[in-house]
C-alpha cells in the first residue's frame, strides 16, 4: 500500500509539473502575439510576407552603385578612413614635427592606455561594431598603424599588455552590471569621471626599461581619450571628478596628473633621444588642452575624434602625410568649460515638487540665451575690444581677473592647420533678400609646398542695434553663414569658389516684433552694416571684422585682423518682411513662448544679454517649484478625446481597390492618397500610431510592408547586413544575396562619430555617407534609420555629443542635410533626432527645458530645418525631454506649426524609445503630427487600449479631430515609406501574407506535447487510485 | 502539527513565497516607473486563489479526499499564469532601464519588479517540488 501511494505522489507531481509546464506554454502564446517583432528580429524570422505576383526587376526604384557585398562593403571601409584624413583636426605642429617622414614611421612608441585601447564610438547608441571574418573587418589604433607599415615599440607595447589589468574603467552593461573594460568609459548619469591612465610609477616598477626603449622608437605617440555614450554625463568641474583618486584634476574634461606624467615623460624622453611628442585627442566633447598647447615640449596635437572601425588608417595616413589633413574643429576648445554662461546651468535641477508619477523630474534654464560656443567667446571678445556691455568684467573669467579671450580660448571653432598653408581672398559678396541668398567668391591659393585642401569658411557680423537692446534681440558678434571645401590644390593653385547662402541664417528672432500673420514674433534684419568674411575659424573672422571696424591690437585685439577680406552690406532701414513667410510661403509667428520660464513664472529668469555681461551673467536656477499651471501641463494629459465635429465625415474601410505599391512615388498632393486612406480602418490607424516601435508593421488593408527600424547614427547597427537580405535565389531581386555569402554577419556600426564628419567641414564628405547608408540599405533591406543627430552641442558636458554634429546650428545644418539628401537618393529615409532640444542625458524623460524662442529657432531649430526644407526628410524622431512643460510629443507648436507648416514636414515621425504610458501622451503625440510611438504590441484594439485605456475605438470615433489627427499622420508615414526603398519589389499585385514561423511551430509543438503528458499523468494518477482500493 | 510531513512544511514556504511576491508586485505597481501600468486584478486574483488553495491544501489535507490532490495542478496553474501576466506588461520597461533609461531610480523601480517576479517563480518551483512529497503521515 505505501508503495502504491507513493506512485499516487509521484503522478500528482508529475501531472503538477506539466500542468505549470502547459500553463506556461499557453500563456506564453500571448507573449510571442505581443513581442512577435522584436522575437522575429532576434531570431531573423518573418510573420507576415508579401506576396508578389509577375515580380520584375521594374519593382525595383532605388538602385545600388555596387554589384556585391564585398564592392559595398569595400566603400564603407574607404569613406571611413577618408573620413578621418580630412576630418582629423592638426591643432598644433611645431617647427612641422608633422608628419612623419618614412624614417620616423618605424621608431613609432605609442604611450598612454588609450593609444592600444582607444574610443571607437560610444558606450551605447554608436558602439562601434567590432567585425571579423568579413570583407571590411574593423582595425583600432594599432592594427592600422601596423597596416601601414608602421613599426611600434615592442617594450613598451609588451608593458602595456603586461599591465593591462591596470587601466580598466567600468562599463555598465545591458542588465545594469558593471563590466570592467579596458578603454576608458563615460560617467554614468549620476557617476564621476575615474581617470584610469597607469602611473609612471607603476609602469618602471613594472619594467624600468621602458624609458629607455624611447631612445630607439623616440617618435613618442600619447593618446588621451574621453569616452562618450548616450544616457552618459560629464558633471562641470571637481564635482564631475572622482573625488578618491585625488589625482589634481579640476574637470573631468581636464587633465590628470596621471595623464600629465605621461606626456611629461615623452617630453623629459625626448629631451634626450631627440624625437618628437605628438598628442592624439581621442575625444567627441572638447577638452581642456590648454596646458597641452602650452608645453613647448610637445611638438604636434591631432584631434582624431571617435574614429570607428577605419578612421585610425586615416589617422595613420595624416600622421605620415600619406593625406594631409584638412579638418576644423566644431566645437570652441575652451580653456575652462565650466566658465562658460552655460555651463552654469548644466546639471540635476530637481523640482521641490517633483512627481516621478508623471516623469516631473527636473528643469535646465538655458539662461545663456544664444551665447553658446563660439558665439559666446566671440561676442564678448569683441565687447571687450569695443569697450561696450562690461564685458571685461571678471565674471565668467576663467582666471578671476578681469575676462581675456586668451585666458578663455585654446582653440577657436573652425580653426585647423594643414602640411601645407593657403590663402584665401574674399572677392566679392551680394546680397539678394528676394532670392533670400548671399552670394560670395572666395579665391584660394595653395601657397605650401604640398597639396591639400582648404575651408572656406564664410562668416557675417550682424549690426547689434538700440532697438536690439531695447527689445532684447541678441547678436552673435559673429556667425557662419556657410562653408564649402576645395579639391585637393597642387602647390600655387588657385581656385575660386562660390558660395550661395540662405542668408536666413543671418536672421534674427524677434518675439516682439510685429509679423504678417497680424500677431508677434518675426525674423528681422536690423538697419546696419553687415560684414562678411572668411577665416581659418571664428576667432580670425571675428578679427577681420574687428580690424575692417577700425580697431586693432591697441584696442586688446588679439591679433591685428586682415580688414581687406572683409567685405560690407548696409541695410537702410529695418527688414522685417523678407523672411516673414518661409520658402513654402508660411506666415512666421511666435511659437515657442511658453520655452521661457518667464511665461509661467514672470521675473524668474534674467536671461544673458551682450549689453550688460556681467549684470545678466546666468546664475543657477536651481529648487524651483512648478506653479499649479506648469503642474497641469506636466502630467501630459493636454488633449481630451471627445464627442466633437463630424465623424461621420472621415471615412474607414472604404473598398478602393488600391494597394500602397500604386502609389510608389506618387506627389503628397495625388488625389489617390485621400482614396488608399480610406481604405484604412480606424482600428489600423490607431493600432500603428500606438504601437510604432523597432519596425513599421505591415497593414492588410492598404498593402504596406514592414519597415525595419534601425537605429544609429555610426551606421545601420541594428542588424547585421544579412539579417533581412534576401536570400531567395528566385527573385527578381538585383541585390539580392547567396546564402553563404561570407559579408551576411557584417554589422555597419563602423563610422567615425559625427564630430569627426562635422569636422571635415565637406558636404560632400556628407553626402558620401548618406551615399554608402543608401546603398547599405538596398542590399540589407533596412529602411528607416535614426540616424543624423542635429542636436547642437549646448556644452562639451553632454557625453552625448558624439552624436550630434558641432556647436553651430550651420555646420550641423548643412552636413546633415547633405548627408540625408544623398541617402534619399536611394530610397533611404534618414531621420534626424532628437527634435528638439536634447541637451543633456541627465532625467532626459522628463526634464523641462526652457529657453528664449530666439534662441531656439537660431540655434537647434536653425540646425533642423535645412534637413526639412532643402533634403526633404521624410523622417523625424522627437525627443525624451519637455519642451518647456509639454511632453516632447506634445508640443504643437514645435511640432505641428514649425515643423510641419512653416518648414513643410511631409513624412514619418517616431517618439524615442520611451516606455512609459502616460509620458508617451499618445493622443497628444497624434494631435500633434507624431506617427508612431515606439512601444510594441500584439496588433490588437484590446492590447493598445490597455496600453492607453483612453485609445478605445468607441471614444476616438466620436472625435472627429482625433480621427483627422489620424488620417493627417497615417497619411505622412505612407507617404514617406511609399517613397522609400522599402516599396522595392512591390507592385500592384502585392498582398500580405501572414507565415507561421518555427517559433510558432515549436511551441505548438510544446502545447500538445505537455497536454498529452497532462492527461496522461492525470490518468496515471487515477489509475493509482483504483490500485489503492 | 505532528501528522504533518516534508510536503506541508514545503506548502507553507510555497505560499510564503507567493504571499511575498504579490506584495512585491504590489509594491512594484505603485512604484515610479511601472506605476502607471496600474495593478492587474488577473495577477492579484490568480496570486490570492492559489495562496488560499496552498493553505488549504497544507492545513486541510485529507487523505481519503482525493479532490485534494488537484490543488497543486490548479496552484501550479495559477501562478504560472499569475508570473506570466506579471512578466509580460514590463518586457519593455525593463528593457528601457536596462538601456535608455538607466538610473538610480529606475533601477530601484526595476528591484521590485525583479524580486517579485523571483518570487512567483520560486513558488511555482516549490509548488511542484511540494506536490511530490506527502502532506501528512496519514498519506503514508
Amino acid at each position: 500500500m505505501k508503495e502504491k501511494k507513493t506512485k499516487r505522489r509521484l503522478w500528482r507531481g508529475l501531472a503538477t509539473t506539466t500542468t505549470s509546464v502547459l500553463a506556461l506554454s499557453l500563456s506564453a502564446s500571448m507573449i510571442i502575439d505581443t513581442f512577435r517583432t522584436d522575437i522575429d528580429k532576434f531570431l531573423g524570422t518573418q510573420s507576415t510576407q508579401m506576396v508578389t505576383e509577375n515580380q520584375s526587376e521594374d519593382d525595383y526604384a532605388f538602385h545600388s552603385d555596387y554589384s556585391s557585398t564585398t564592392e559595398l562593403l569595400d566603400a564603407i571601409e574607404d569613406l571611413g578612413e577618408r573620413m578621418n584624413e580630412e576630418g582629423s583636426v592638426l591643432l598644433k605642429n611645431e617647427n612641422n614635427a608633422l608628419p612623419l617622414s618614412e624614417e620616423e614611421t618605424q621608431k613609432v612608441t605609442l604611450l598612454g592606455f588609450s593609444s592600444y585601447y582607444p574610443v571607437q564610438g560610444g558606450d551605447f547608441g554608436s558602439t562601434l561594431s567590432v567585425n571579423t571574418g568579413t570583407d571590411a573587418d574593423t582595425v583600432d589604433f594599432v592594427q592600422a598603424l601596423t597596416a601601414k607599415g608602421y613599426a611600434l615599440n615592442p617594450t613598451v607595447s609588451d608593458l602595456y599588455d603586461t599591465l593591462k589589468d591596470e587601466y580598466q574603467s567600468d562599463l555598465i552593461s545591458m542588465w545594469g552590471t558593471s563590466e570592467p573594460v579596458n578603454r576608458i568609459t563615460a560617467p554614468s548619469i549620476d557617476g564621476t569621471f575615474k581617470s584610469a591612465e597607469l602611473s609612471t610609477d607603476t609602469m618602471d616598477a613594472t619594467d624600468s626599461t621602458w624609458r629607455d626603449s624611447m631612445n630607439d622608437y623616440n617618435v613618442m605617440i600619447v593618446t588621451l581619450a574621453r569616452a562618450a555614450g548616450e544616457n552618459k554625463n560629464y558633471m562641470p568641474g571637481e564635482a564631475g571628478v572622482d573625488s578618491e583618486q585625488n589625482l589634481n584634476q579640476a574637470d573631468p574634461l581636464g587633465l590628470s596628473d596621471t595623464e600629465r606624467a605621461i606626456i611629461n615623460a615623452a617630453v623629459e624622453a625626448k629631451a634626450s633621444n631627440g624625437g618628437k611628442v605628438i598628442v592624439i585627442l581621442n575625444n567627441a566633447s572638447a577638452m581642456e588642452i590648454e596646458e597641452i598647447k602650452d608645453n613647448t615640449g610637445v611638438d604636434a596635437i591631432l584631434q582624431v575624434g571617435l574614429p570607428g572601425g577605419y578612421g585610425f588608417y586615416g589617422v595613420a595616413d595624416v600622421l605620415s602625410g600619406a593625406a594631409n589633413p584638412s579638418g576644423h574643429l566644431p566645437d570652441t576648445y575652451a580653456v575652462d568649460n565650466s566658465a562658460s554662461p552655460a555651463a552654469q546651468n548644466y546639471g540635476n535641477f530637481a523640482w521641490t515638487n517633483a512627481d516621478s508619477a508623471y516623469s516631473i523630474n527636473s528643469e535646465l534654464v538655458e539662461a545663456e540665451s544664444i551665447y553658446t560656443g563660439y558665439k559666446y567667446y566671440e561676442t564678448r571678445y569683441a565687447d571687450v575690444v569695443m569697450g561696450q556691455g562690461n564685458a571685461s568684467d571678471s565674471v565668467g573669467s576663467s582666471t578671476g581677473g578681469a575676462w581675456s579671450y586668451d585666458d578663455e580660448v585654446s582653440y577657436p571653432f573652425g580653426y585647423g592647420l594643414s602640411y601645407t598653408t593657403f590663402e584665401q581672398t574674399l572677392d566679392s559678396l551680394s546680397v539678394n533678400l528676394a532670392e533670400r541668398t548671399v552670394t560670395a567668391e572666395v579665391t584660394v591659393t595653395n601657397t605650401g609646398d604640398v597639396a591639400g585642401k582648404d575651408v572656406v569658411q564664410l562668416y557675417v557680423s550682424v549690426p547689434y542695434t538700440d532697438y536690439d537692446r531695447e527689445n532684447l534681440v541678441e547678436k552673435a558678434g559673429i556667425q557662419l553663414l556657410d562653408y564649402e571645401k576645395t579639391d585637393e590644390l597642387q602647390p600655387g593653385e588657385s581656385v575660386t569658389i562660390t558660395i550661395e547662402a540662405d542668408a536666413q541664417d543671418m536672421t534674427s528672432w524677434d518675439s516682439t516684433a510685429s509679423n504678417e500673420a497680424g500677431t508677434t514674433g518675426n525674423y528681422i534684419l536690423d538697419a546696419g552694416n553687415y560684414y562678411f568674411t572668411v577665416g581659418n575659424g571664428s576667432h580670425e573672422a571675428m578679427n577681420n571684422v574687428l580690424a575692417a571696424q577700425g580697431y586693432a591690437e591697441a584696442d586688446g585685439m588679439t591679433d591685428a585682423g586682415n580688414a581687406a577680406n572683409v567685405q560690407t552690406w548696409t541695410l537702410d532701414a529695418m527688414d522685417t518682411t523678407s523672411f516673414a513667410y518661409t520658402e513654402n510661403g508660411t506666415a512666421v509667428e511666435n511659437q515657442l513662448q511658453d520655452m521661457d520660464l518667464n511665461y509661467y513664472m514672470p521675473g524668474t529668469v534674467t536671461y544673458l544679454t551682450r549689453n550688460d555681461w556681467s549684470g545678466t551673467w546666468p546664475q543657477t536656477y536651481s529648487d524651483l517649484t512648478a506653479t499649479d499651471e506648469m503642474i497641469q501641463i506636466m502630467q501630459n494629459d493636454t488633449y481630451e478625446i471627445t464627442a466633437q465635429g463630424d465623424p461621420d465625415s472621415i471615412t474607414w474601410g472604404a473598398d478602393n481597390g488600391l494597394t500602397l505599391a500604386e502609389l510608389k512615388g506618387a506627389d503628397f498632393d495625388d488625389e489617390q492618397w485621400d482614396s488608399l486612406m480610406d481604405q484604412m480602418n480606424l482600428e489600423d490607424a490607431m493600432i500603428r500610431t500606438g504601437f510604432g516601435g523597432t519596425s513599421t508593421k505591415a497593414i492588410e488593408s492598404i498593402s504596406s510592408p514592414e519597415v525595419i527600424q534601425n537605429d544609429g547614427p555610426n551606421g545601420i547597427n541594428s542588424y547585421t547586413l544579412g539579417q533581412y537580405a534576401n536570400t531567395d535565389e528566385n527573385s527578381a531581386d538585383p541585390y539580392k544575396v547567396s546564402a553563404d555569402d561570407p559579408n551576411l554577419n557584417y554589422k555597419f556600426g563602423t563610422m567615425c562619430n559625427e564630430t569627426v564628419i562635422a569636422s571635415t567641414f565637406s558636404k560632400e564628405m556628407a553626402a558620401e555617407y548618406g551615399a554608402v547608408i543608401g546603398n547599405y540599405s538596398i542590399w540589407s533591406n533596412l529602411t528607416i534609420f535614426w540616424g543624423a543627430g542635429t542636436n547642437l552641442h549646448r556644452t562639451p558636458y553632454n557625453a552625448r555629443n558624439h552624436e550630434y554634429y558641432s556647436e553651430d546650428a550651420v555646420l550641423t545644418a548643412y552636413q546633415a542635410a547633405s548627408y540625408i539628401a544623398a541617402g534619399k537618393e536611394y530610397g533611404v529615409i534618414i531621420a534626424p533626432k532628437h527634435y528638439a532640444f536634447n541637451d543633456t542625458e541627465i532625467n532626459r524623460s522628463g526634464i523641462a527645458t526652457f529657453m528664449t524662442e530666439q534662441k531656439a529657432r537660431e540655434n537647434e531649430l536653425r540646425g533642423v530645418q535645412a534637413s526639412i526644407e532643402d533634403a526633404q526628410a521624410l523622417g523625424v524622431m522627437t525627443t525624451f525631454n519637455r519642451i518647456g512643460c509639454y511632453a516632447g510629443n506634445a508640443h504643437y507648436g514645435l511640432l505641428i506649426n514649425i515643423l510641419r507648416n512653416e518648414w513643410g514636414f511631409k513624412g514619418l515621425m517616431s517618439e524615442d524609445f520611451i516606455q512609459d504610458a502616460n509620458y508617451s501622451v499618445l493622443k497628444e503625440a497624434v494631435h500633434c503630427g507624431v506617427t508612431m510611438t515606439c512601444n510594441t504590441g500584439d496588433s490588437t484594439m484590446e492590447a493598445v487600449s490597455a496600453k492607453w485605456p483612453y485609445w478605445t475605438v468607441d471614444s476616438v470615433s466620436q472625435d472627429a479631430t482625433m480621427m483627422q489627427d489620424l488620417k493627417n499622420v497615417m497619411k505622412w508615414q505612407y507617404y514617406a515609406i511609399a517613397n522609400s526603398n522599402a516599396m522595392d519589389g512591390l507592385n500592384e499585385t502585392s498582398r500580405i501574407v501572414e507565415v507561421r514561423t518555427w517559433y510558432d511551430n515549436a511551441l505548438t509543438g510544446v502545447q500538445i506535447v505537455f497536454a498529452v503528458l497532462t492527461i496522461a499523468a492525470i490518468a496515471m494518477y487515477i489509475r493509482s487510485l483504483k490500485k489503492e482500493k | 502539527m505532528k501528522n504533518k510531513s516534508l510536503g506541508f512544511y514545503i506548502t507553507i514556504i510555497t505560499a510564503i513565497l507567493a504571499v511575498v511576491g504579490v506584495i512585491f508586485y504590489l509594491i512594484n505597481c505603485n512604484t515610479d516607473y511601472f506605476g502607471n501600468l496600474g495593478v492587474n486584478a488577473g495577477v492579484v486574483a490568480c496570486m490570492v486563489i492559489a495562496i488560499v488553495l496552498e493553505l488549504v491544501y497544507g492545513f486541510g489535507y485529507k487523505a481519503s479526499a482525493k479532490i485534494f490532490d488537484l490543488i497543486p495542478l490548479v496552484c501550479g496553474a495559477l501562478m504560472m499564469v499569475a508570473f506570466v501576466l506579471f512578466i509580460s506588461v514590463r518586457v519593455n520597461g525593463i528593457a528601457s532601464i536596462l538601456t535608455f533609461e538607466n538610473n538610480a531610480q529606475t533601477m530601484a523601480d526595476l528591484t521590485s519588479a525583479v524580486v517579485g517576479m523571483v518570487f512567483c517563480f520560486l513558488a511555482v518551483i516549490f509548488n511542484i517540488i511540494g506536490s511530490f512529497f506527502k502532506v501528512g503521515k496519514d498519506e503514508a
